[in-house]
């Protein structure tokens, strides 16, 4: 059989539910929002280890912070994960299924890896102050490695899922299968450090916010706060420079008929991390002022760049006349209502939970909350008992209708 | 068909029951632990009694820790152990239920906000945003159990779906609501044994008092009102499943379960009566209990699913047994037994997809690493182990081998006429194929 006819067979006979295109946008949006986080948490990972190490009283304040920060964006990362993972399964399932099938026992490696990374990211963040002289560090250590292990393989689950043409070489020995699935078979560097670099370089805008975060707390001294702003803008500037000159090593060595460099996803990713650079250049004198716009152009460009590599992506699978705008349709009213409806009310619950947050971490005291906010709490709450209801009214018509 | 993962002497499919009954301790824990804490909370701001806070605090860390650690990486975990061991169940999944799981997401999001912002604001904001906050994370937290149950039940029932086709009809299908019910009760049982487990830690003891014994109240409410519809719950099962528990089900399971359900009432009877004699190692002891007795449920609903990975769908082994017209699918069988299993399925040595004398054994053997590999190990020993049960029905009293192999094929014909088993699917050459890769397991030890 022909790879093309195969990947035909493949994909799922049910169809998909909904447009390509809206999954699609879903799965780059989320995947965006996942990298961002992932990127934040091994760069917070790394640079709590390291202040840890090198000690000093600025050095070991902002690490206590960003080990404290590392298990938020552990969360956030696999929270934002999740999403992706449901709809590259939507519209990319024979890609998907056949990559992690030939490698199975890493993918359900990547799953312990993970629990004991994030295990020990808490051991390190709640027990470090319980030793003096480093020796908590090994914690946070082997956690970073880790999770940098987690990163290789999802690397390759996602490079080997671009190549088609060696799926069988890899699973047909002679007249036998390797079913063990204990290979990684695909590894490419550039690929790979340009997912890993931006850690650095987003981290050091995480420092930038942090320093505009902080600034109006009084039990916070100000000369820390202003050696933090310039460290994270140093370090974001540098990684974001060093970003660009990966990008192009990658650029340079995809598959020449491609033409990728003419791609208008490409262009306008290039162009939207040249401008960042720019920005952040200029960020350098008042780290504090850009932190806001200088996470928002972040987000922006690696948004961008997630659309640069669906566009790639696209171009590798091309080669086997795959496209997603072709997946059979069964729309489906009926849950599409449901998902987006449920969204809409979802950004406005957690935008609540997440007001709390920041206003509470701005007060040095307690916060007490306005009567805008309070009615914005109890808002949250009605609509969720309003979602129960309206969802258990439906399943009850419906039951009565099916089965009495 | 995608390429296949053998775990020797398990089977993958155990890899994912495994992760799955790990995944029920923290993620019952989520869904009710905050209704006991916002309980809690609650009593500590009227009757004024400051000293609660600190369960809350040391309630919501674990809640945080092994619920938002292990309990969504094990979560995510299944997801990839379904993905590896039976790869077009997932996606027959969630080519139908995207939307439901993308909705469950929204909550995932509320319940991981809403969890830390709890713990890491307790004291730091006024008392009535605070509980705010649990209220909200409560609510929702239940609501992604009411989301999965629906995808949950329909894979064992699946209603007026393979009719109709239609989201809704799958999610409330027979055995949604007793299900549903079933679960919101036990796990106010699961979040009182693991309440208990905390107050052990609490010097105060006032406070260890207070916690064990409301918890010991919750907790006996839970599993008996949980128990009550479990029973309801197999009144709701379509028939074929339930005549699957009396002949599949071992007896340790359903002792399991009993047993289970009698040792936790007396744990928190005990707890109530003598609140601060509870020690960690024994309530820690509490939670394996519930362990067993979840994992033995689980066990007999992923049995009586039997054959089917959806029923009336999909069998175990991944091919589409039955045609759903309202989605223009169709069934596989006639394709499979006119062409071949081994020139349909894509990821095949091409030296094996013609059957011949010279390369039957090895044909064979990809066959039931094919069709039957998702239930049996091909290994002497472990799950269902295939060479043991060729040798109980004792095919080898024949003199002649190719007497034993005809035999083997007359079984292979009767397959389907088992209740749990799904039918050979193949050409008659395959058939002879997997006939002589089986006989030879018979001989090997």
């Amino acid at each position: 059989m022909e790879m093309g006819t195969i990947l035909k067979t493949l994909q799922d006979p049910m169809g998909i539910p909904f447009y390509p295109v809206v999954f699609q946008a879903l799965m780059v949006l989320t995947f965006a929002l996942h990298i961002m986080f992932v990127n934040f948490t091994l760069g917070t990972s790394f640079l709590s280890v390291y202040g840890y190490l090198k000690g000093g009283e600025n050095w070991t304040r902002l690490s206590r912070s960003l080990a404290k920060a590392t298990t938020v964006n552990i969360s956030m990362a696999m929270l934002l994960g999740v999403a992706p993972l449901l709809f590259v399964q939507v519209v990319y399932d024979p890609f998907w299924y056949a990559s992690n099938t030939l490698s199975a026992a890493w993918v359900m490696g990547f799953i312990f890896i993970m629990m004991l990374g994030y295990s020990l990211t808490y051991v390190f963040y709640l027990k470090r102050d319980h030793k003096t002289g480093g020796g908590f560090a090994i914690f946070g250590i082997i956690a970073f490695a880790l999770f940098l292990l987690s990163g290789i393989i999802m690397h390759a689950l996602g490079y080997q899922l671009l190549q088609p043409e060696k799926w069988l070489n890899w699973y047909i020995k002679g007249n036998t299968v390797d079913t063990s699935g204990t290979s990684l078979h695909a590894f490419q560097l550039p690929r790979f450090l340009h997912f890993i670099i931006p850690s650095f370089a987003m981290t050091g805008i995480f420092l930038m916010l942090y320093a505009w975060y902080f600034k109006n707390r009084a039990d916070f001294d100000k000369g820390y706060l202003e050696w933090v702003g310039k460290t994270g803008a140093k370090m974001a500037f540098i990684f974001t420079a060093i970003q660009a000159v990966v990008g192009f090593w990658w650029l340079f060595s995809l598959p020449a008929g491609f033409s990728f460099f003419t791609n208008p996803f490409f262009l306008i990713g290039a162009a939207l991390g040249i401008v960042l650079l720019v920005f952040l250049y200029n960020a350098q004198k008042d780290p504090v002022k850009y932190a806001v716009p200088g996470v928002l152009g972040a987000f922006l460009t690696i948004f961008g760049m997630s659309y640069a590599r669906e566009a790639l992506r696209m171009k590798y699978l091309g080669r086997f006349d795959y496209s997603i705008f072709n997946y059979k349709l069964n729309i489906d009213w009926g849950s599409t209502a449901l998902f987006l409806s449920t969204f809409v009310m979802g950004l406005l619950i957690i935008g609540y939970l997440l007001a709390v947050a920041y206003k509470s971490g701005r007060t040095s005291g307690e916060y007490v909350a306005t009567p805008s906010m309070n009615k914005w709490g109890k808002i949250s709450i009605a609509l969720l008992l309003c979602w129960i209801g309206i969802v258990a009214g439906l399943g009850i018509i419906i039951s009565v209708r099916n089965y009495l | 068909m995608y390429p296949i993962w053998e775990v020797p002497n398990l089977t993958a499919g155990i890899i994912l029951a495994l992760i799955a009954t790990f995944h029920i301790l923290p993620s019952h824990f989520s869904t009710s632990a905050m209704w006991f804490n916002v309980y809690v909370e609650t009593k500590a701001y009227r009757e004024n009694r400051p000293e609660l806070l600190e369960f809350i605090k040391r309630y919501s860390l674990l809640l945080l820790v092994f619920s938002y650690v292990l309990g969504s990486l094990s979560g995510i975990g299944i997801w990839y152990a379904a993905t590896v061991a039976n790869p077009r169940g997932i996606s027959g999944l969630i080519h139908n239920y995207v939307w439901g799981w993308a909705t469950e997401w929204v909550f995932f999001i509320i319940e991981v906000t809403g969890i830390f912002i709890y713990y890491y604001t307790l004291g730091k904001v006024d008392k009535k945003t605070h509980l705010k906050i649990g209220w909200i994370f409560a609510i929702g937290s239940w609501t992604t159990m009411v989301i999965i149950v629906g995808i949950l039940s329909f894979m064992l029932s699946p209603g007026k779906w393979p009719e109709t086709g239609n989201f809704f009809d799958g999610f409330f299908n027979q055995t949604y609501w007793s299900q549903l019910l079933m679960r919101t009760t036990l796990m106010f049982g699961i979040s009182a044994a693991y309440a208990i487990a905390v107050a052990t830690r609490i010097k105060n003891e006032d406070v260890k008092a207070f916690i064990t014994k409301t918890a010991s109240k919750w907790g006996i409410a839970g599993i008996i009102l949980g128990s009550i519809l479990l029973l309801w719950y197999l009144k709701t099962l379509p028939a074929r499943p339930h005549e699957l528990i009396s002949i599949l089900a071992p007896k340790t399971l359903k002792t399991g379960m009993i047993v289970t359900a009698g040792l936790l009432i007396l744990y928190f009877i005990y707890a109530g009566m003598k609140p601060l004699s509870i020690r960690l190692i024994p309530a820690i002891l509490a939670i394996v209990v519930i362990f067993g007795g979840i994992w033995s449920t689980e066990r007999i609903r992923e049995m009586i699913r039997k054959p089917y990975v959806i029923s009336q769908y999909m069998y175990s082994n991944q091919i589409i047994g039955k045609a759903i017209p309202a989605k223009a699918v169709a069934a596989e069988a006639n394709v499979i037994n006119e062409k071949g299993i081994l020139k349909v399925a894509p990821f095949v040595p091409e030296g094996l997809k013609e059957v011949n004398d010279a390369n039957a054994l090895q044909a064979g053997k990809m066959i039931a690493r094919i069709e039957c590999l998702s239930c049996h190990t091909l290994n002497e020993r472990g799950l269902r182990p295939m060479p043991q049960m060729v040798k109980r029905l004792e095919f080898k009293k024949e003199v002649e081998k190719a007497k034993e192999v005809e035999e083997i094929e007359a079984f292979l014909d009767g397959l389907g006429g088992y209740p749990y088993m799904p039918p050979f699917m193949g050409t008659p050459a395959e058939k002879m194929a997997l006939a002589t890769y089986l006989d030879s397991l018979a001989i090997i030890k």
